[in-house]
């Protein structure tokens, strides 16, 4: 077991706790740079894929995990990112201007989206969002001269400076890079005041006030933040399907990245990563039971939502802290050998919380 | 002229009045204790001071400054700052973070140095930590520092709650019954850091208290409340043998 010793405040504030932190994390993105030279285009996409879901799970993530508001409708900040960003690059306009304007975008949508949703919570919230998404799935649907309707439109090839980024090496590198950013955004939005704010909204909303936090501010913050990283994803994935329609952006897809939030581990960065993983894995698992079970269950229609639908209420019931939480939880297992305990987790007392104010 | 002045405030909620055309003023520098028996009304001030609720009537005003009618969020920025009775921490992280949360209003940095952690946001953090510590020290909390909060003892929790709020670096701090949940040593220890931050930090003190030794021992001046209303002002003595603060408490 490691004992961290302390000699300056900036240990607790830096992003890597020590050299081990840096060294893991080092190893991993070199592993992560050198992959294309081992792998074959498939698994590249794959990867790519995996890294885009990231990119939006941070942004569900900060807004679900970490300020706590639900949302049912991120699809739709993908969609808006993905023909944002779609539309300015068949436009011809460079590719960082247009994934810059579709993150911006995407922005200002999530903030109008967060206005009408500062009165709400829980359930309500979701619905709203919901209501949200369906209203953009209608306007990809109809607004025809833009979207190209049902029948969609091509993406541009993605170019930079003469090369191809659409091939699957540099997409790839490009996702992986885009990724590491927005990793590093969101572990600086978190260490500082604009990241305590969203936690303590989350936490206690009358607290926070009287901490002089201004809720509707940093709960329709957490909204626009969130809409870029998911906007910014939906860039990067208009290249990734190469063509754009409306069916990709469903509220199975909202559901999708909820699912990866909760399941990779509400309330952390790292679980983010897990889940994204997870969802990647995801069709192939479920191309899997489709061929050992029946004919008459894998013909079921419905039979993938609700497999999303058992996966969530799975982990909400029985692993709330999700596959990051199971981690830490595995990892302390090794480190105390033999001395764990299994109430080490178990919360000592809680407190109910009702009449809060008096 | 009185650090904090309330006068002639009401709120009802529905039938009940929880506060009926109460005054009372505040000096810079005391310690001021509130009394009264269950469902007197005595959180509900509080609740008013902070802005939590609106008063139906009345005027309040801090520092010269009328805050009948600011935003609730403004109340910590002008200086006033509090605890809740029954503990309202962000429970889902350590007790560092939490002070940090208390240092909020003293923020600097807006959103985009943040995502940057600009030098200036490094400075920040480490001006926050380095006040943090300095409260950690006084209230004896270095032990709990990178504990999560829904781990603690509640005795903890509220001692917890007193050092968020001194984050704040407030004028004048609302402590709603500190002492309820602690043991008889942690309530002496109570009244020695009630002496140290009023004393030594120089910051007024109003709180609710049902502890009548801890309010004899650490009050200026003592308000009594019964049903809503205002019964008796006064030192702690004057106050402990008014008949009519007596008749409220035994009921006749
Ligand atoms: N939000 C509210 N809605 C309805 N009634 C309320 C509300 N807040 C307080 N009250 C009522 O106002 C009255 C005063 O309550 P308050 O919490 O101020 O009492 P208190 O003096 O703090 O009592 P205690 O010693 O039990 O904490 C009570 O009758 C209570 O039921
Ligand atoms: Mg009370």
């Amino acid at each position: 077991m490691r004992f961290i010793r302390k000699t300056h405040y900036a240990q607790d504030i830096n992003l890597f706790r020590h050299r081990g932190d840096v060294f893991w994390y080092g190893l991993l993105v070199a592993l992560l740079l050198v992959a294309p030279a081992g792998l074959d285009r498939f698994y590249l996409g794959e990867f790519a894929q995996v890294f885009i879901y990231a990119i939006a799970g941070i942004g569900l993530m900060l807004l679900v995990g970490f300020t706590g508001l639900v949302s049912l409708g991120h699809a739709a900040f993908l969609a808006v990112g993905a023909y944002t960003h779609a539309y300015l690059m068949n436009l011809g306009v460079p590719l960082p201007v247009a994934l810059a304007c579709a993150t911006v975008f995407s922005a200002v949508i999530g903030g109008l989206v967060g206005i009408p949703a500062l009165r709400m919570t829980g359930i309500y919230l979701a619905v709203a969002t919901l209501a949200f998404a369906v209203i953009v799935e209608q306007v990809l649907t109809h607004w025809v001269s833009v979207t190209g309707g049902f029948r969609g439109m091509a993406v541009a090839r993605a170019e930079l400076f003469g090369m191809d980024l659409g091939r699957p090496a540099p997409f790839y590198y490009l996702c992986l890079l885009v990724l590491i950013g927005c990793m590093f955004a969101a572990m600086n939005l978190l260490r500082s005041p604009t990241g305590r704010a969203m936690v303590a909204v989350r936490d206690s909303e009358t607290s926070a006030q009287s901490m002089g936090i201004h809720i509707n501010r940093t709960k329709g913050l957490a909204f626009a933040v969130s809409a870029a990283f998911t906007g910014l994803a939906g860039g990067l994935f208009a290249h990734r399907i190469g063509y754009l329609a409306p069916d990709a952006f469903t509220l199975l897809t909202s559901i999708q990245l909820l699912l990866m939030v909760v399941v990779g581990g509400l309330g952390s960065l790292h679980g983010v990563v897990f889940g994204a993983i997870f969802i990647g894995l995801l069709p192939q698992g479920i191309a899997i039971f489709r061929d050992v079970v029946p004919p008459a269950v894998a013909q079921l229609p419905g039979l993938e939502p609700g497999i999303f639908g058992l996966i969530l209420i799975g982990f909400l019931i029985y692993e709330p802290l999700g596959i990051y939480g199971r981690w830490l939880k595995i990892r302390l297992f090794f480190e105390e050998f033999p001395l764990y305990r299994k109430a080490t987790h178990k919360r000592q007392k809680s407190f109910l919380k009702t009449e809060r104010l008096r | 002229m009185s650090l904090f002045v309330a006068e002639d405030i009401s709120i009802s909620f529905g039938g009940i009045k929880a506060v009926q055309d109460v005054s009372f003023t505040v000096e810079g520098g005391e310690v001021f204790s509130i009394v009264g028996p269950n469902g007197a009304g005595k959180t509900t001030i509080f609740n008013l001071i902070s802005r939590i609720y609106d008063v139906d009537q009345g005027t309040l005003t801090f520092d010269g400054q009328d805050i009948t009618r600011v935003p609730t969020y403004v109340v910590p920025e002008m200086g006033i700052a509090r605890t809740f009775q029954n503990t309202e921490l962000f429970d889902q992280e350590t007790v560092l973070k939490n002070l940090l949360i208390g240092c909020h209003v003293h923020r600097q940095s807006n959103f985009f140095s943040d995502l940057l952690f600009l030098p200036s946001v490094r400075r920040q953090e480490l001006a926050f930590r380095q006040r943090v510590e300095d409260v950690i020290d006084l209230l004896d909390l270095q032990r709990y520092r990178d504990q999560v909060i829904a781990n603690l003892p509640y005795g903890v929790r509220k001692m917890v709650e007193v050092a968020r709020a001194l984050c704040v670096q407030p004028k004048l701090l609302l402590l709603d019954e500190p002492s309820s949940g602690l043991n008889p040593e942690e309530t002496e220890d109570l009244s020695f850091w009630l002496e140290d931050i009023n004393g030594d930090l120089g910051i007024t003190i109003v709180m609710v208290e049902h502890d009548m030794n801890l309010v004899a021992l650490a009050s200026d001046r003592v308000m009594a409340l019964a049903d809503g209303a205002l019964v008796a002002i006064g030192t702690p003595s004057e106050v402990q043998n008014h008949p009519e603060v007596l008749r409220a408490y035994l009921g006749d």
